[in-house]
């Protein structure tokens, strides 16, 4: 199976070993945003996609997450 | 050849090191050049002994398969060839080689002269027992640290009696390490990628790249899966007399936006008061002498230059006999370099000629020492020698750090002043600080170079009433690791002891070369360079292991002092690239599959110039036309058949993509490289208003 955002061999959860990594630390650093400041999942993956500091693949995961959210708002509706 | 009975042949490592070796030992003031086949040798009279001064032209023997025109691996069978064997291109290493081997034929006392160090060792080694015959257990070593006269004549008339076996085992062992994980692991990359794609392209990985770009390949790793996490930070700014100071909040982060908005609530207030000052005064040492290592990172964080073009100026001054040899460990400066003597010689010039001779009055010259140490060579100093023909920029800046480095370790330590000043606001502490040198030793003889700077603080008592002007609460974020630059990965790797002094810059050089790191101050591992590693992680991560490496290069350095043998080095080094080969083999379609791709993928991003203005999704790339044969820019979307767009490109010469867009259009630009011509930047845009001629 391949990554779904670049093709590379999954390693889990649908992601390659690389963005693997910067799906963990998304998941892992959403606590300290909503520690800070009560940010949402949603607004938080908005936050992070657009802040420059945000690394490639963190970027990458971000912009995944919130169309797989967005698709999953829309099934629901 | 000249008509002369017996002489003894002096080998030095370089023509131009034997050129000043020939000098220095002649009495008589006519040294000869003479050449044959355009192998230059000097003539010289010493004590009425004939003397020749050979050179080699640096590495003339090598390590090679013992098995001809077999592409493959494992290869564990290997032996020393003259380097126009094993390489192509070096033809002119053959009739080196034969002019030494004529020049050995009527020399009846050999002497190697060549730098004594690892490398120099192997050099000399090699032509006495290959090119002389056997010549090596006869022949005896000229030790020295600088090309200066004085110093030759002195390692003349002192000869050691034999060359240092212990060295050159070590340095052979050395080479045949890395060579045994060089050829393995770089045929079991290309071969896999080759076998898996058709196509061939080099790979290389050994023994100390392979753990360098794993430190780079964890870093990057770190930077592009990054999250920042937000924080908050409080600043003032206050009125003391005429001036205005930034104060910072006791605590540099604040996490939470709702306590970190209640504090700065707090600080709304028009005067504030200081509640208190913190002198303290401090001594600042000098620096310690340069060695190779520190001497790189301060060229490179003071000029930008990298360890490799420092490594380089370094030599050319060591063989203009202006500094002594740059290629060592120590941080030390032993008094029989004389120290008294080369401030006298450094006095002679105006530039340097007030600091020599403050240093000279010091009753006592005591350098200030590091911790590290080399048996063969002190740390880098300068000669007090007058440069013989005019420096370059760039030598006249290594020159001048090398001189007034070497002058500041003699310097008495700078005494220094902290102030730490304490604000209230509102019972919120903030505070700012001040430093000032109150006597400058040492900084003195080290300018422009001193990175520590002064910030004095006006007049203050504890109690005074200030006035405030500004509270700022300015939301940050946590920011990803620094990439390294050449600086901090040299730095690295001398921490985590892999590679050597002489050898850590060529690595980092062929990291650039195999395109697997990109970036000049941000060094960033390119995708072909995570393939790379992944492969040696997933596959034999203990050639990516520094521990394992690190270990190696202990032994290797016992075999120097005699405590392991080359032999002892080698069979496990065989021991673990066995298992590691087979498996290499075994895994070679899944391997090949993952590195063609990454290699297709860079070569892709080589001829990409940049994004389509047309159709906003293709990227534009550098393309050669099946019909013509014409090289154009065209549009990754025509073979979607969504883009026509294309470019006309220059028919000769090199091209490269730049960065940075046109000015004027937008479009991507190219760096074109010609024979004929100086390189120029061309818009690939030929309608760019920068084009149209222009209006009078």
């Amino acid at each position: 199976m391949s990554c779904k955002i670049c093709g590379r061999t999954v390693k889990e959860n649908g992601y390659c070993s690389l963005h693997l990594k910067a799906y963990m630390n998304i998941v892992e650093k959403f606590k300290v945003w909503s520690e800070a400041s009560g940010v949402t999942w949603m607004d938080y993956l908005v936050e992070i996609s657009k802040n420059s500091l945000t690394g490639e693949w963190a970027k990458d995961v971000s912009k995944q997450l919130i169309e797989d959210e967005s698709r999953n708002v829309k099934e629901e509706k | 050849m000249p008509a002369l009975k017996k002489y003894t042949l002096i080998i030095t490592e370089k023509p131009d090191a034997a050129d000043r070796i020939a000098a220095a030992l002649d009495d008589t003031g006519r040294t000869r050049r003479l050449a044959e086949n355009g192998v230059p040798y000097f003539h010289a009279k010493s004590k009425d002994k004939e003397v020749i001064v050979a050179s080699a032209l640096g590495h003339l023997y090598t390590v090679a398969s013992t098995k001809k025109g077999q592409w493959d691996y494992p290869v564990f069978d290997y032996q020393w060839v003259p380097r126009w064997m094993a390489e192509k291109g070096a033809s002119k290493i053959r009739t080196w080689l034969k002019v030494l081997s004529k020049l050995a034929e009527n020399a009846d006392e050999f002497i190697d002269a060549c730098d004594y160090d690892i490398e120099g060792s192997i050099i000399g080694y090699s032509v006495l027992k290959y090119a002389c015959g056997g010549k090596e257990n006869v022949a005896k070593r000229m030790k020295y640290s600088t090309l200066t006269r004085e110093e030759l004549q002195e390692s003349y008339a002192n000869l050691l009696p034999r060359i240092g076996f212990a060295l050159v085992e070590a340095g052979l062992a050395r080479h045949e390490v890395d060579w045994l994980y060089g050829i393995n692991l770089s045929r079991a990359l290309t071969l896999a990628a080759k076998n898996n794609s058709g196509q061939y392209a080099t790979l290389s990985t050994g023994r100390v790249q392979g753990p360098t770009l794993k430190y780079l390949e964890i870093r990057e790793k770190n930077i592009r899966a990054f999250v920042p996490t937000p924080y908050w930070n409080l600043t003032a700014k206050i009125q003391i007399g005429e001036r205005q100071f930034e104060l910072e909040y006791e605590r540099k982060a604040i996490e939470n936006k709702t306590e970190a908005q209640a504090i700065a609530k707090s600080c709304k207030t028009k005067e504030a008061q200081i509640k208190q000052i913190c002198v303290k005064e401090f001594l600042q040492n000098p620096p310690v002498p340069f060695d190779l290592g520190t001497l790189q990172s301060e060229a490179y964080s003071l000029f930008k230059y990298t360890p490799m073009r420092t490594s380089n100026i370094a030599q050319h001054l060591y063989v203009n006999a202006l500094i002594s040899y740059p290629r060592t460990s120590s941080q030390k400066l032993p008094p029989a370099i004389g120290y008294q003597s080369i401030l006298r010689k450094l006095g002679r010039t105006p530039l340097y000629q007030k600091l020599a001779h403050k240093l000279l009055a010091q009753p006592i010259l005591k350098p200030n020492e590091g911790k590290k140490f080399d048996q063969a060579h002190p740390a880098i100093y300068p000669t007090g020698n007058l440069p013989e023909k005019a420096l370059d920029t760039a030598e006249r800046n290594i020159y001048d750090l090398i001189v007034k480095r070497f002058m500041a370790v003699f310097g008495e330590p700078a005494l220094r002043q902290s102030i730490k000043v304490t604000v209230d606001i509102n019972k919120n502490p903030f505070f700012f600080d001040g430093y000032r040198t109150l006597s400058e030793g040492w900084m003195d003889f080290y300018k422009p170079y001193v990175h520590l700077k002064d910030f004095p603080l006006p007049l203050m008592f504890e109690g005074q009433k200030v006035e405030v002007k500004k509270v700022t609460l300015k939301d940050d974020f946590t920011k990803p690791p620094l990439r390294y630059n050449p600086r901090s990965l040299l730095k690295k790797m001398e921490k985590e002891e892999i590679g050597t002094k002489a050898t850590r810059a060529a690595t980092i050089q062929t990291l650039y070369d195999r395109k697997y790191i990109q970036g000049g101050d941000n060094m960033a591992v390119t995708d072909l360079g995570f393939e790379v590693t992944e492969v040696l992680n997933n596959y034999c991560p203990s050639v990516v292991s520094s521990e394992m490496t690190r270990n190696l290069e202990q032994k290797m350095e016992q075999i120097q002092l005699e405590w392991e043998t080359k032999q002892g080095v080698l069979r496990d080094v065989v021991e673990i690239l066995k298992p590691v080969t087979l498996t290499l083999k075994q895994k070679e379609a899944d391997i090949g599959k993952q590195l063609s791709y990454a290699v297709k993928k860079s070569r892709l991003e080589e001829r990409t110039v940049g994004k389509c203005l047309n159709c906003q999704n293709g990227k534009l790339v550098i393309l050669r036309s099946k019909k013509t044969g014409k090289r154009f820019v065209g549009c990754t979307g025509f073979f979607e058949g969504k883009c026509n767009t294309a470019f006309p490109l220059p028919q000769t010469g090199t091209i490269k993509p730049l960065a940075s867009p046109c000015k004027s259009c937008g479009h991507p630009v190219v760096r074109v490289w010609t024979k004929t011509k100086r390189p120029w930047s061309l818009c690939i845009n030929p309608r760019c208003p920068s084009k149209e001629p222009k209006k009078r």
